[in-house]
């Protein structure tokens, strides 16, 4: 009997390498017993308060587990990754408008961009050692805020409401691209 | 006692927890006991850190047990208390105990 997937993959993406085994287990011996007892509805929200609330502890947990240098070269892979996602969504945008330019529809830049955002965050899985999905979370969510703080501090937007969808999106794009990733990897 | 060897609030009750259950409880285990004896219902990503804090203050030890099935395959962190974490534990006793001699709750609250 299994624990919600999204809820074990969020644990498994905060908690720190060396003892993500120990920490899933006692969750999942738990879940189980809770299930037994109490039945599968119980259990599942037993297991998702667990590890949302796991979260922050978590957090700092891996940061003292890690060490500074491979934090920092972690930190420009991921940099690296992002400006390479924007020079080819860029580089794509512009292939799109040289054939076919204001008639494209909305649906395909979406299409595209997010795309773009999924390869990449798979890319920077491969790149990242520990916690790809994590990472590929943060990265994405500093790329919207550093394109909407502008917007948000002015407090007058100019963002149309596509362009945020379309911004907002590449969050769980990348991200599911690092997961799915991982996935394939650990088959 | 030297800085930083001191017990937190939460270390302290996870210190006694390991303590209560004796050598070999694990993350499950003692996040359980935690509950029952307290009331309060702690995170396990929380009982994880807090003991792998007191591990690098020397007050327990871990190691890994063999994967079971009802884990998921996954092994168990044992805990045992250290000689140093009895040492914490009495001193942080023995300054409460000081801190409440000659204390009088109702005189004062009444």
């Amino acid at each position: 009997m299994n624990a919600p997937i999204v809820a074990r993959m969020l644990v498994a993406a905060f908690a720190p390498a060396a003892d993500v085994d120990a920490i899933a287990g006692d969750m999942q011996e738990e879940y189980v017993a809770i299930v037994a007892a109490e039945g599968r509805l119980r259990g599942d929200l037993w297991f998702w308060s667990q590890a949302l609330t796991s979260i922050p502890a978590l957090l700092s947990y891996s940061r003292r587990r890690a060490p500074f240098a491979a934090r920092l070269t972690t930190g420009f892979v991921a940099l690296g990754v992002l400006i390479a996602m924007l020079a080819a969504k860029d580089g794509l945008d512009r292939v799109i408008d040289a054939i076919h330019p204001a008639s494209m529809p909305a649906s395909l830049y979406f299409t595209l961009d997010w795309s773009v955002a999924f390869v990449f965050g798979g890319l920077l899985a491969l790149l990242a050692g520990h916690h790809p999905v994590r990472l590929a979370l943060f990265a994405a969510s500093a790329l919207v805020a550093a394109f909407a703080a502008p917007d948000v501090l002015a407090l007058s937007p100019s963002l149309s409401l596509p362009a945020l969808v379309l911004l907002l999106g590449v969050v769980p794009s990348m991200t599911g691209g690092a997961a799915a990733f991982q996935a394939i990897r650990h088959r | 006692m030297a800085k930083g060897q001191y017990l937190g609030e939460f270390e302290h009750v996870v210190l006694l927890t390991v303590l209560r259950l004796g050598d070999g409880a694990h993350g499950a285990l003692i996040r359980r006991e935690i509950e029952s004896v307290t009331g309060r219902s702690p995170a396990i990503g929380a009982v994880h850190a807090t003991l792998d804090r007191l591990e690098r203050k020397g007050f327990v030890s871990s190691w890994i047990g063999e994967p079971s099935p009802e884990r998921g395959g996954k092994a168990k962190r044992h805990f045992k208390l250290e000689g140093a974490g009895v040492a914490a534990l009495k001193d942080a006793r023995s300054t409460l105990e000081r801190l409440h001699a000659g204390l009088s709750f109702r005189e004062r609250f009444a």
